[in-house]
C-alpha cells in the first residue's frame, strides 16, 4: 500500500513545513565563510603555529600550544537559531613541551599538523584511519587521532573536511533521495530493502533530488533495519530515513543538516524513550559541546521529537513487562538534561522528561512490538505522522 | 691517632647528650689541634682536643677523671706524656666560644706525610647547610647536608639548591651475636638508615641525572663515626639486587681514592650509551648517594659514662659480627632504602625518554613544515628568529634550544636551600663548625 494514496497522511506535515519555512533564519554567511577559507589560508594558519614554536625557542622559552577547551559547558552558550556554540573567549588547555605528562600530546599534535599541511598542499585526502595506521606507535589509538583532528579544527577555526581529513561514515540512509558525489558517482537511496552508507564527503554532494515530505532520524540501527524490513519508506512515501547508529558521527549530522538546508522539510526524531535516546536527539538538534565550534554547520534546531514519547507509553498502554525501571545513571542523565540551556525553550520536551522522572520507567522502541509485531510501522508511525503527534 | 680522637669525641658527645640541650642553635666549638714542636722528631705529633661553649657547660673535670684514667690505661702510656699547646693557639678558639671546658692533650707516634708548601695549612670544617633529622626513639640529629657541587653556568643566581634532603628509613632491630654478649654487650641494638642524594636537582625535574657513587657511613650510638666493617660492606653489592634498583652494577672503590673516608664507597657501573649523538649532546648531572647508618643502643643497666664508653667500643669491635649475624634483615633494609631513593631516579629516566622521543617528533614535524613551505616570508621569519642561514642549521639550532629549555626547566621549591643561602651568604647563623 503506497502512502501517497492517502492524501490526508501528510496534512499536518505540510502545515509544519510551511511553518518552518516561514520561521527559518537564513544564514548565508556560514557557507560563504567556508568557501572563503582557501587552502592558502589553511597553510598560513598552520605556519603561524610553527612560527610561534620557533619564536619561543629563539627566546629560550618553552613552546606551548593553546587548545580551546572543547569539553567544558562553561565554554558554550545557547542560541535558539544555532544551538550550542563555542564562546569567543573560551578557556584553553595549555599543552606544554617541557612536561613529561603532555609532551607526547604536543608531538602528536605537531605530527598531525604536518600531515594536514602536506594533504592541503598536495590537494589530496586521507581518512583519520589512514593517519592513525601510518604511525600507530606514536598515536596509540584511533581515538587519539580523532580527538586531535577535532582539536586542530577548533584551534584553526577550520572545518575538518577543509583540512582534507575524511572520516569513514557510520550512518545509513534510505528513501526518496538521489544525489551526485563529488567524483560524479550517482547515489540512489530508493532501494527499499538496502540502505546506502552516508557519504564521507558531504561537502562535495551536489544535485540533490528528492520529493520527500519529511526526514526521520532513527536512533538505532536495529530500529532502522526493522523499518527497512517493513518497507516503511514505501508505506510512508515519499520520505527519507537516516540513522547514525547511536551517537551520530559528524558526517551523519552534516547529512541531516544538508537535507534541511536543501529541502527545508520537517526533520523528525525516532528515539528510545530513555535519557540516552533524548540526548542523541539533542545532539542532532542542538549540537554537542565537543563540536560546538562548528555548530552552525552541524545543528538542525528545527528537529521535532516524534517518538517514542514517555506519554505514548501511558497512552498506548505498553505492557508493563516491556518497561524498564530507570537506573541511577538514567536519573543522573535526566537531571543533567533538564538543566541544559536549550530545554528552557522546549516546555513540551520538559514535560515529557518530567513524566519519565515521575513514572521512573523507560522503554525502547522495540517495546511497541509487545502490542503487536507490526505496530511500529503500520500503526504507531503512520498515526503519529497523520495526526501531528510530535513535540 | 684517629682512634684516640674518636674516643675523646665519643666522650664529649655522650656528655653533651646527658646534659639537656636548650635549643639546637646553641653555638659550640670543638677544636682538634695537631702540632709538632720545633726541632722535635717528625715522628712525634701532639694532639689537643678542646671543647668550649655553652653546650659543654656541666662538664666537670673531676667527674671525668675515672673515665680519663680508663682511657689512659687502655692506650699506650707514652701517649699521655704530652706537652701543652701554645696558649695563643687556643685564643682564637676561646674568643669565639668562650672559656675552655675540656682540654686533653696527648702525644702519638705516626707515620704521616704532609706536603705543606712551606706554609701553615689550616682547614676549618664548616657546616654550611644543615638539616635536622628525626630518628626513632632518639633525639633529632643535625646532619651536614652541604653540597659542594658548583652549579653549571646556565643556572641563574638563587636557583641552585646548596644542600640535600635526607630521607629517614625504617629502623632495623639487630640481634647481638653470642660472641659479643660474652664480652658484655647486652640490651637492644638497632640500626637506622638515612639517605642523602647530592646535589639536589629537585628544582630541575627534567634534568638528566646519573648516579656515580654510593657512600656508606656508619655512626655509633654517640654519633661518632665508626670504621665500617670492611668485609660486610665489601660483600654487600653481591647481596643487593641491582636489577631491581635499576643499576647495572656496584663495585667497591679502591681505598686509596677515599683515604679520608670513614665509610665504604661504591662506584656505580654506568649503562653504555647506545646513541653516540645523544651522549655528546646531553651530559647528565652526576650525583652521589650517601647512606648513613646510625647505630642505636639502649640498656637500662648501662647508665654510667664509663659503661656507655665501653659499650660503644664493644659495638664497634663486634660490628662485623653483628651485621653478619643480621645480614638478611640489614641487606633487605638497605635494598629498600636504596630502592626508595632510586625510584625517583628511575622515574626521571623514564620521563627523560618521554621528553626525548617526543622532542624528535616535534622537531622533525616543525622542520618538515618549514622545508616544504613555499611561503618565503614564513621561511625567512623562522630562519631569522634562530639566526641561521638554512633549514639544516635551523634543525640543529632548534634541537639545541629545545634540549636546553626542556632540561633546565626550573620549578622552585620552598624546601630547597637556594633562596635563603643567596639572601645570607656570609651569615654565621647558617654555619657552624662541626666535626
Amino acid at each position: 500500500m503506497m502512502g501517497s494514496c492517502e492524501a490526508g497522511l501528510f496534512t499536518e506535515i505540510d502545515k509544519l513545513r510551511a511553518e518552518l519555512v516561514n520561521n527559518v533564519e537564513v544564514m548565508p554567511g556560514c557557507q560563504r565563510d567556508e568557501e572563503e577559507i582557501t587552502y592558502r589560508e589553511i597553510l598560513s594558519r598552520i605556519e603561524n603555529v610553527i612560527l610561534g614554536i620557533v619564536t619561543s625557542l629563539s627566546k629560550d622559552e618553552n613552546p606551548v600550544l593553546a587548545l580551546p577547551n572543547r569539553s567544558s559547558w562553561a565554554n558554550v552558550s545557547f542560541d535558539s537559531a544555532i544551538g550550542l556554540q563555542m564562546n569567543s573567549g573560551s578557556s584553553v588547555t595549555s599543552i606544554r613541551s617541557d612536561s613529561p605528562s603532555s609532551v607526547r600530546k604536543f608531538g602528536q599534535i605537531l605530527k598531525i599538523f604536518l600531515v594536514i599541511y602536506k594533504l592541503v598542499q598536495s590537494n589530496s585526502y586521507a581518512t583519520k584511519r589512514d593517519i592513525y595506521y601510518n604511525n600507530t606507535q606514536l598515536f596509540g589509538s584511533q581515538k587519539t587521532v580523532d580527538n586531535i583532528v577535532d582539536d586542530i579544527s577548533c584551534m584553526l577555526k577550520v572545518p575538518r573536511r577543509s583540512l582534507h581529513v575524511m572520516a569513514t561514515s557510520k550512518g545509513l540512509i534510505s528513501g526518496d533521495l538521489c544525489y551526485l558525489e563529488e567524483d560524479g558517482t550517482r547515489i540512489d537511496c530508493r532501494s527499499g530493502s538496502a540502505a546506502v552508507a552516508v557519504s564521507s564527503n558531504i561537502g562535495g554532494i551536489r544535485n540533490i533530488v528528492s520529493s520527500a515530505k519529511f526526514v526521520m532520524i532513527v536512533e538505532k540501527d536495529a530500529t532502522f533495519q526493522r523499518l527497512l524490513d517493513d518497507d516503511f519508506c514505501a508505506k510512508l512515501s515519499p520520505c527519507i530515513i537516516i540513522t547514525g547508529k547511536g551517537v551520530p558521527d559528524v558526517n551523519s549530522r552534516l547529512m541531516v543538516r544538508k537535507l534541511w538546508d536543501t529541502l527545508h522539510i520537517p526533520i523528525f526524531a525516532l528515539v528510545d524513550a530513555d535519557p540516552h535516546g533524548i540526548e542523541i536527539m539533542c545532539i542532532y538538534k542542538y549540537g554537542s559541546v565537543a563540536m560546538s565550534f562548528e555548530a552552525h554547520n552541524l545543528t538542525v534546531p528545527s528537529v521535532m521529537w516524534l517518538g517514542l514519547l514517555p506519554s505514548d507509553l501511558q497512552r498506548l498502554r505498553v505492557p508493563e513487562d516491556a518497561l524498564i525501571p530507570l537506573t541511577k545513571r538514567d536519573e543522573n542523565k535526566l537531571s543533567s538534561l533538564l538543566k541544559r540551556p536549550y530545554l528552557t525553550s522546549q516546555p513540551d520536551w520538559q514535560k515529557e522528561m518530567e513524566l519519565m522522572r515521575q513514572t521512573q520507567v523507560k522503554a525502547e522502541i522495540q517495546s511497541l512490538a509487545a502490542i503487536a509485531p507490526d505496530f511500529l510501522t503500520n500503526i504507531y508511525l503512520p498515526n503519529k505522522l497523520r495526526y501531528g503527534g510530535w513535540v | 691517632m684517629l682512634r684516640e680522637i674518636q674516643q675523646v669525641l665519643r666522650l664529649i658527645m655522650l656528655l653533651g647528650k646527658q646534659k639537656p640541650q636548650h635549643g639546637l642553635n646553641t653555638e659550640r666549638g670543638l677544636l682538634v689541634l695537631l702540632w709538632t714542636e720545633t726541632g722535635a722528631s717528625v715522628q712525634s705529633l701532639n694532639c689537643t682536643v678542646a671543647a668550649a661553649g655553652p653546650w659543654s657547660t656541666g662538664i666537670k673535670m673531676e667527674a671525668l677523671q675515672p673515665v680519663l684514667t680508663d682511657l689512659k690505661e687502655s692506650m699506650f702510656p707514652c701517649m699521655w706524656s704530652s706537652p701543652q699547646p701554645d696558649p695563643e693557639e687556643l685564643c682564637a678558639f676561646t674568643d669565639l666560644y668562650g672559656s675552655l671546658r675540656l682540654l686533653l692533650s696527648f702525644q702519638i707516634n705516626i707515620h704521616l706525610k704532609f706536603k705543606l708548601n712551606q706554609q701553615t695549612f689550616q682547614r676549618d670544617l664548616r657546616v654550611k647547610v644543615k638539616s635536622t633529622v628525626a630518628l626513632a626513639n632518639q633525639p633529632s640529629r643535625i646532619l651536614d647536608v652541604t653540597c659542594s657541587t658548583q652549579p653549571p653556568e646556565c643556572v641563574k643566581k638563587g636557583c641552585w639548591c646548596q644542600g640535600g634532603h635526607p630521607v629517614v628509613g625504617g629502623m632495623v632491630p639487630l640481634s647481638i651475636p653470642p660472641k659479643a654478649m660474652d664480652q658484655g654487650l647486652f640490651g637492644e641494638l638497632s640500626i637506622q638508615p638515612v639517605t642523602l642524594l647530592s646535589p639536589c636537582v629537585l628544582q630541575y625535574p627534567n634534568l638528566a641525572t646519573q648516579l656515580t657513587h654510593i657512600k656508606v657511613l656508619v655512626f655509633g650510638p654517640s654519633n661518632v663515626p665508626v670504621a665500617g666493617p670492611s668485609t660486610f660492606f665489601q660483600n654487600l653489592p653481591a647481596h643487593l639486587d641491582c636489577q631491581e634498583l635499576g643499576l647495572h652494577g656496584l663495585h667497591c672503590s679502591s681505598f686509596k681514592d677515599h683515604v679520608h673516608s670513614s665509610g665504604m664507597v661504591y662506584t656505580v657501573e654506568q649503562e653504555p650509551c647506545k646513541d653516540p649523538e645523544q651522549e655528546s649532546s646531553l651530559l647528565p648531572m652526576q650525583q652521589s648517594l650517601r647512606l648513613y647508618l646510625f647505630l642505636q643502643h639502649s640498656d637500662p643497666f648501662n647508665c654510667h659514662l664509663s659503661d656507655l664508653m665501653a659499650t660503644e667500643v664493644l659495638i664497634e669491635h663486634y660490628l662485623e659480627d653483628i651485621l653478619n649475624n643480621n645480614r638478611q634483615s640489614v641487606t633487605k633494609a638497605l635494598q629498600t632504602e636504596l630502592q626508595n631513593t632510586l625510584k625517583a631516579q628511575n622515574r626521571r629516566k623514564k620521563d627523560q625518554e618521554k621528553l626525548r622521543s617526543a622532542a624528535e617528533v616535534i622537531l622533525s614535524s616543525s622542520i618538515s613544515v618549514v622545508s616544504c613551505s613555499s611561503n618565503v616570508d614564513f621561511r625567512t621569519a623562522c630562519l631569522n628568529s634562530m639566526k641561521v642561514r638554512d633549514t639544516h642549521d635551523l634543525s640543529a639550532s632548534l634541537r639545541e634550544s629545545l634540549r636546553r629549555v626542556t632540561s633546565w626547566k626550573f620549578t622552585p621549591r620552598d624546601r630547597c636551600h637556594s633562596a635563603q643561602m643567596e639572601e645570607h651568604p656570609e651569615s654565621d647563623v647558617a654555619t657552624r663548625r662541626e666535626i
